[in-house]
């Protein structure tokens, strides 16, 4: 994915937010539930259409301090994984 | 236990109506039976706020809840609030119609059917004349939907020498993957009627033997999460352990039995919140006046429901001398309820002590 690419999320898909750390991203249409760290919520919250990845990237780093060097590359690849499940689309300008 | 935020999903009695009166109904006779519906905008206001809680599945029971003119209105409403659902019917009012829109929806997860016979005779007796083939045609219509259709057995009287060809009926004729077997319990109806038709000790007995026996021609094809398949797998492992001498498990030796009130909650026909449909007595709130999130995290009925897994077994006059109270949870607190008036009690229909002193017997690996 671009790094200047705007992810939106799938405005059916449901995060759950249990208890502590552990979050859930349900999709009712297929009934898949797939776990979220604490770092996919942030980012998740974040796919409104309006952040590029690299925008996210820098939130992240902003909040994490220790965030490692292949941050963007993670956070690609975990909007990548969230676009080929279709929890995922990219707001077209 | 940590708490989740809210409930996971929540039983919804969208109907007090039901166009049978079987013997053993738990809905019906009981603090269930309020004698009314909510109105269409009530079920669906109520639906917002579970998308605004994140719940993910309701489970629409009754009464039956076919019966609603209203149905398609309110799966509507639950499809645009982010839900999948699945329904408990007793099968007999399923048309083509209503199975083609549930299978449109692409929500739901299930349709649980009651078949308690391989004939009228068997069905009929518990559940009214002519209910049998109309619940095999719903059962029907739902299969040519490719609607995930269910089918819970209920043992009683008039079936428990039935159990062979009834599970040669759905597993073999049907092509049903599987089925569910329960027995009916000390609800509703049930009260009123438990001489005729809840199994005796030496039913109960047989029951245990031929499902252990069926479980073995049909691995895996039939479940039990209650009755009397579940008791036999539970009470033959406690014997086990009793004679191994084998430590007691996790949660074993309290009255743990049941973690429904960590995840789910359920919804009076009425709109009132309670803890679980068998404990329609306990009144937490109402739905569109209380907060769900509220009172899941904060009413003091069900935080003492939760911490009831805390509670020794041997604090219980019940339990004292019982040779399997380090592997026991106690089981169901609805069912400790209607028989003894105490939830926090273990439940005496669960107990193997009891059942092996009343004659029962455990089944024997042939």
């Amino acid at each position: 994915m671009d790094t200047n690419a705007r992810p939106i999320a799938n405005p059916n898909v449901v995060l759950r937010e249990e208890f502590d750390d552990c979050a859930v991203l349900f999709d009712p249409d297929t009934g898949e539930g797939y776990a979220m760290n604490p770092i996919g919520v942030f980012c998740w919250q974040r796919l409104d259409g309006r952040h590029t990845v690299a925008e996210i990237v820098t939130e992240l780093r902003a909040a994490c301090a220790d965030a490692p060097p292949e941050a963007e590359q993670n956070v690609r690849e975990f909007c990548d994984g969230l676009a080929a499940k279709g929890l995922v689309g990219f707001e077209l300008s | 236990m940590k708490l989740m935020n809210t409930p996971r999903s929540l039983d919804l009695a969208i109907t007090n109506r039901c166009n049978l009166r079987c013997l053993y109904c738990y809905h019906f006779g009981g603090a269930d039976d309020v004698g009314r519906d909510l109105p269409t905008a009530e079920w669906l206001r109520f639906f917002e706020e579970l998308r605004e809680c994140a719940v993910l599945t309701v489970t629409l029971c009754g009464g039956e809840p076919f019966i609603r003119e209203d149905l398609k209105e309110l799966v509507e409403g639950i499809v645009r609030n982010r839900l999948r659902f699945d329904v408990l019917s007793n099968g007999t009012l399923i048309t083509d119609d209503i199975a083609a829109f549930l299978k449109s929806t692409r929500r739901c997860d299930s349709v649980q059917v009651s078949i308690d016979g391989e004939a009228p005779e068997a069905h009929d007796a518990a559940r009214g004349k002519g209910s049998f083939h109309r619940a095999v045609a719903g059962l029907k219509t739902l299969q040519r939907h490719n609607i995930p259709a269910n089918v819970r057995v209920t043992i009683h009287k008039h079936n428990v020498h039935h159990l062979e060809e009834i599970a040669r009926l759905l597993l073999e004729e049907y092509g049903l993957p599987s089925f569910g077997t329960n027995a009916a319990g000390y609800f509703g109806l049930c009260r009123q009627n438990a001489g005729d038709i809840q199994l005796n000790v030496e039913e109960r007995s047989l029951a245990m033997e031929t499902l252990m026996r069926l479980d073995r021609k049909y691995p895996g094809r039939i479940q039990a999460a209650a009755g009397p398949l579940a008791e036999a797998r539970m009470w033959k492992e406690m014997e086990e352990a009793r004679r191994t001498g084998r430590p007691s498990g996790t949660r074993q030796g309290c009255l743990a039995a049941c973690g429904g009130v960590f995840n789910k909650m359920a919804v009076r026909a009425d709109g009132i919140m309670t803890p679980c449909s068998q404990l329609p007595h306990i009144e937490l709130g109402r739905i569109n006046h209380d907060s769900l999130r509220d009172v899941w995290q904060d009413h003091p009925e069900l935080q003492r429901m939760r911490e009831r897994q805390a509670i020794p077994l041997t604090e219980f006059e019940f339990c004292r001398g019982c040779e399997y109270v380090a592997y026991c949870t106690g089981n169901c607190p609805a069912l400790a309820y209607t028989l003894t008036g105490a939830d926090n009690h273990p439940s005496p229909d669960a107990c193997l002590k009891r059942f092996l002193e009343q004659g029962g017997r455990l089944p024997v690996e042939s």
